[in-house]
């Protein structure tokens, strides 16, 4: 066997475990989605499929929840990646400036990143609908006494945002902790000596130090709210209801619930399969231009 | 930029003035600051401490104040351990099977084909690396539901049982999780310098043995992140698992465990709190013992 | 030694794939797959006495609650084990799984009952229970508040009692007349509970007409108006915190701590009543006539809320049958439904009575023959129609985002959207 034969074998084996895994769990699930989108597929083993075309794509965008849903996870979205960053930011800078507690601090803001959705969002029904208004109760504050937060789409939109940033700031903060150790110390000590102050330190030392962290953490932000299924479902269950324009919609449900909810729940595979291939394109298409506009500022800065 | 300069003159003026004291305080302020914010972060974790020692009323009336008896804690611990329809010890043993078997075959399988992939400069492999990144956008949403659908379709084929098994489930696993990991080592062993490797061929060394005996041990610190990134999600995720293993099966992973108890109509906000510390408690352990390891390699991995 | 190790990276791999593909040892059992998280335990516990008894093994597997059972389901259909028993709720459902179902013929069972679920003169399903669901009140209270729960035939006659009650909260020491609840978590209360009340409320037992007319997608707006009236009514008398974002447990609590005159809930909460309250803070309950619409009624709504139909591809069936009718016919079986799962048996051979609090009240209205019961029609709807399309309205009436008339509209819309 010649040296070339042998490093090709060692190639393809190397490679062939996870890339027949991967080949097989997501590029021909793939493939079969974009054909099943077009399809009048029902799931259920042993029916026929018929081809149909387009009809599914045209139903879809005809359909207001559809079309609502998509505004509220832009805006959740939104409002998440902001707040996400906001927060890690801040606790980020807290957490490097304190030297004797550091760890704890760290590790502490860290563990809610360990909590699954699914648990957070119980936890966090539990505090939004029985701890608030008991907190209401014991400090005797009327307003918050009868605060209703899920019954309001706007409030409750907020308060998946806050469980949202509870468990995923920490983690965010650890990418900037490491993106803060890199700033060379010298750099900052200089400019003590020189005066600046601390805002000022942020603005022309710190951040444009750590932009590279922040095409990083806005994209995994951007990505993974956009994605959000396991706190809805267990925090909101896509409610409360509201009016949009004269129909009624679910105020919570965002993509990727709502996906679930149309092939499932109202039993249209198919129509779901379709809403699934839609919301890959635009969260491609945000994501690469989220990470082209940011690339393209780390190098002006 | 003048602007800036010139209040840099002033600032300069301020640090000048500023005294030993007046650092002292900014530190208490920060240190006062940081201690709140540890303390918000903490509280859900101390409104679920409390009320898993309540009893069923109790949790109702008040739930914001400290437990009556702390030995309910123990009771309900006890209920929850026992309860036939959320079988704790089996879904725990369930959730550490499937996570340690998914993330060893992740890591070892990733850093074999990113390695290769970094060290082979052909089309083929530039090709099979961007696969993996197309693969690192394609939502789970996409696949979810085809997923299924081919499993069944490759035990008819095949007679392999894809759902409901520990294996399948592990498959699927390795194929979600690969795309990351890839991702991961290949950007680590792109900044590993080739001159060892090269030396060791020319000495005669096979090249898994290379592999394994050279490139394992320097890719340490990834190995951390993968395996932290990947074992968190595997740990929690829940819609993957409802799908290939289904709710109330033989085979029972933690979520799942969760969702098909708290998921019922009936609301027994005081066991589902017991519930969710008890799910959460192992991770916590886990992270509080590797703690100083986890924080280094999710640092040394979020760098590169 | 290069390759010993590649040798060894394969058998690493393989062993991955096979550890536990080992056990495959296929014996006659019966799978049984359905969507009662409550009975869960009790059903097990059964099966495995059956076990004893028969030696036959039957696996009790249990999706439910919040998790969608029809999702599971489609997913255990791909999986390849194939439950022999599966729930259908009703014609939805039916129609959704009729290619795979078996029909049952000549089961002992089958004349035991008025309950099973037929199809073109074929008997499909094996009805789990008889529910019943209601305004419950609690007698003392009620009593109290000057109020003859037998007067309260009408919509007219609530309003007035909800009105009298409302005005003497303080003394009764409730936060409001009746315990209601529209929220998210509670589709299944207004969507296909309380909406069954514009589908078979004052019709005679088994009359499909307005159901068959929304199918079609035809709304009966006379009807929906006086049905709104009771909407209404309901909504207007009860507590806001549990209307709005009360779950289940929030409802039925505020009825069991005394805190509500009324629940519009069914028989199925026994358990839950029977876990919080003891023996000293039990109290008397009963159900009054249900007036979803104008007229006089004396009549509750009964009916199986699911059957256990048949997998035409299983190859236990026989061992499937054999179970069912053990339960229906066989003192154990008896026990299990009535003691120890809180259910009331559709069969006529069942002679325990319940020791729970509203299933007692319901054998009571169920003696009544046809004449104390308003059928259930609610899970005869196309999928997702009560849950997700309608229930999202009446929780924004609830919130008074929009006005009756708009809420009749709504449902006007939703229906013909059905076409």
């Amino acid at each position: 066997m010649n040296r070339y034969t042998k490093n090709k074998i060692v190639f393809w084996l190397f490679v062939a475990p996870a890339l027949i895994a991967f080949i097989v769990v997501v590029i021909i699930p793939f493939f079969m989605g974009i054909y099943y989108s077009m399809t009048d597929w029902s799931a259920i083993a042993g029916e026929e499929t018929t081809f149909i075309g387009l009809a599914n794509y045209k139903e879809m965008f005809s359909d207001v929840a559809f079309r609502y849903s998509f505004l509220r996870t832009f805006l959740f979205t939104l409002f998440s990646v902001i707040s996400v960053n906001i927060v890690s930011l801040m606790l980020a800078l807290l957490v490097t400036r304190e030297s004797k507690f550091r760890n704890i601090f760290r590790a502490g803001f860290f563990v809610p990143n360990l909590i699954g959705g699914l648990v957070l969002g119980y936890i966090w029904q539990f505090i939004f609908k029985s701890i608030v208004p008991s907190m209401g109760t014991v400090f005797n504050i009327p307003a918050l006494e009868n605060l209703l937060i899920l019954a309001e789409p706007n409030l409750t939109l907020l308060g998946v945002i806050m469980a949202f940033t509870w468990q995923y700031a920490g983690y965010i903060m650890m990418i900037y902790v490491a993106a803060l150790m890199n700033v060379p110390q010298d750099l900052v000590e200089a400019s003590q000596i020189d005066g600046a102050n601390f805002w000022n330190r942020l603005r022309n030392i710190i951040v444009p130090m750590i932009a590279p962290a922040f095409t990083v953490t806005t994209f995994l932000t951007l990505v993974n709210s956009f994605k959000q299924f396991d706190i809805i479902i267990a925090l909101t269950s896509g409610g409360p209801a509201t009016l949009y324009g004269d129909q009624v919609v679910n105020s919570t449900e965002l993509l990727a619930v709502h996906i679930y909810n149309v092939a499932f729940t109202y039993n249209r595979m198919a129509e779901g399969q379709a809403r699934a291939i839609i919301f890959f394109l635009v969260l491609s298409i945000v994501s690469l231009a989220q990470v082209y506009y940011n690339k393209k500022k780390e190098v002006e800065m | 930029m003048a602007t800036e300069n010139s209040t840099a003159v002033k600032d300069f003026k301020d640090y000048k003035q500023a005294t030993p004291t007046k650092k002292k305080v900014v530190k208490v302020v920060l240190f006062i600051i940081t201690f709140i914010m540890f303390l918000l972060t903490m509280f859900p974790f101390f409104i679920v401490i409390i009320n898993s020692a309540k009893s069923s009323l109790e949790i109702i009336t008040e739930p914001i104040l400290m437990p009556e008896n702390w030995g309910n804690l123990i009771k309900n611990v006890v209920e929850i351990w026992n309860k036939p329809s959320l079988r704790y010890p089996s879904s725990v043993l369930t959730s550490v099977i499937i996570t340690v078997i998914s993330l060893l075959t992740i890591s070892l399988f990733s850093s074999m084909a990113a390695w290769v992939l970094v060290r082979t400069k052909t089309k083929t492999s530039t090709f099979i690396f961007m696969l993996f990144i197309i693969g690192l956008i394609i939502p789970f949403q996409v696949v979810m539901f085809p997923l299924v659908a081919l499993f069944r379709n490759i035990y008819l084929a095949t007679g392999i049982k894809m759902l409901r098994t520990y294996y399948g489930m592990i498959f699927a696993y390795i194929g979600f999780g690969t795309p990351l990991s890839v991702f991961l080592f290949h950007g680590f062993i792109k900044s590993v310098p080739m001159a060892l490797e090269e030396a060791a061929t020319i000495d005669g060394c096979s090249k898994p043995r290379v592999f394994f005996n050279m490139i394992v041990p320097v890719l340490k610190p990834i190995f951390v992140t993968v395996l932290i990134l990947n074992g968190i999600w595997i740990w929690n995720d829940f819609l993957l698992p409802s799908l290939i293993l289904g709710v109330g099966q033989e085979i029972q992973t933690i979520p799942l465990a969760i969702r098909a108890f708290a998921g019922s109509f009936v609301k027994k906000w005081d066991l589902i709190m017991t519930t969710v510390l008890m799910a959460a408690i192992p991770v916590i352990i886990g992270f509080l013992f590797g703690q100083k390891h986890i924080i280094k390699g999710m640092v040394a991995g979020t760098i590169k | 030694m290069s390759k010993t190790r590649v040798i060894a990276v394969l058998i690493a791999m393989v062993l991955v794939f096979t550890i536990f593909s080992g056990c495959a040892k296929e014996e006659k059992s019966v799978v049984i797959y359905q969507n009662k998280v409550e009975i869960n335990e009790q059903l097990t516990a059964f099966a495995a006495v059956y076990e004893a008894e028969t030696g036959v093994k039957v696996i009790v597997k249990t999706a439910g609650g919040d998790t969608p059972y029809a999702e599971n389901l489609k997913a255990e259909f791909q999986s390849d084990r194939q439950p022999e028993i599966f729930v259908v709720e009703g014609m939805g459902g039916y129609n959704t799984w009729k290619s795979k179902l078996a029909p049952y013929e000549g089961d002992e069972w089958i004349d035991l009952t008025a309950l099973e679920f037929v199809v073109d003169g074929k008997v499909y399903g094996f009805p789990v229970a008889v529910e019943a669901w209601g305004m419950a009140y609690n007698v003392e209270l009620l009593e109290k508040a000057g109020v003859d729960p037998a007067t309260l035939t009408s919509q007219d006659a609530y309003a007035a009692a909800f009105a009298k009650i409302d005005g003497m909260k303080d003394e009764l020491g409730i936060d409001s007349a009746v315990a209601m609840a529209a929220g998210p978590d509670m589709a299944w209360v207004t969507g296909l509970h309380n909406f069954n009340g514009y589908l078979s409320a004052g019709l005679e037992l088994g009359d499909t007409a307005i159901l068959d007319k929304l199918n079609k997608g035809e709304a009966d707006v006379d009807r929906l108006t006086e049905y709104a009236d009771w909407v209404e009514l309901l909504f207007m008398y009860a507590d806001e915190a549990v209307l709005l974002t009360g779950n289940y447990d929030a409802q039925v609590g505020q009825f069991a701590t005394q805190k509500s005159v009324f629940i519009h809930q069914g028989n199925w909460i026994d358990p839950w009543l029977m876990d919080y309250l003891t023996d000293e803070t039990m109290f008397d309950m009963a159900y009054a006539p249900h007036a979803s619409v104008k007229g006089e009624h004396d009549a509750i709504f009964i009916g199986a809320p699911s059957f256990y139909v048949l997998n035409n591809e299983s190859e236990n069936l026989d061992e499937a049958r054999a179970f069912l009718n053990y339960m229906a016919t066989n003192a154990a079986g008896h026990n299990y439904m009535v003691n120890e799962a809180k259910m009331i048996p559709a069969f006529t051979n069942v002679t325990l009575i319940p020791n729970s609090p509203l299933s007692a009240n319901v054998v009571k209205w169920l003696a009544k023959g046809k004449a104390g019961s308003y059928t259930w029609l609610q899970n005869d709807m196309p999928d997702g129609f009560g849950m997700g399309t309608i229930a999202p309205v009446y929780e924004i009436y609830a919130k008074g985002d929009i006005t009756k008339a708009e809420f009749i509209a709504q449902l006007v819309d939703k229906i013909e959207a059905l076409k």
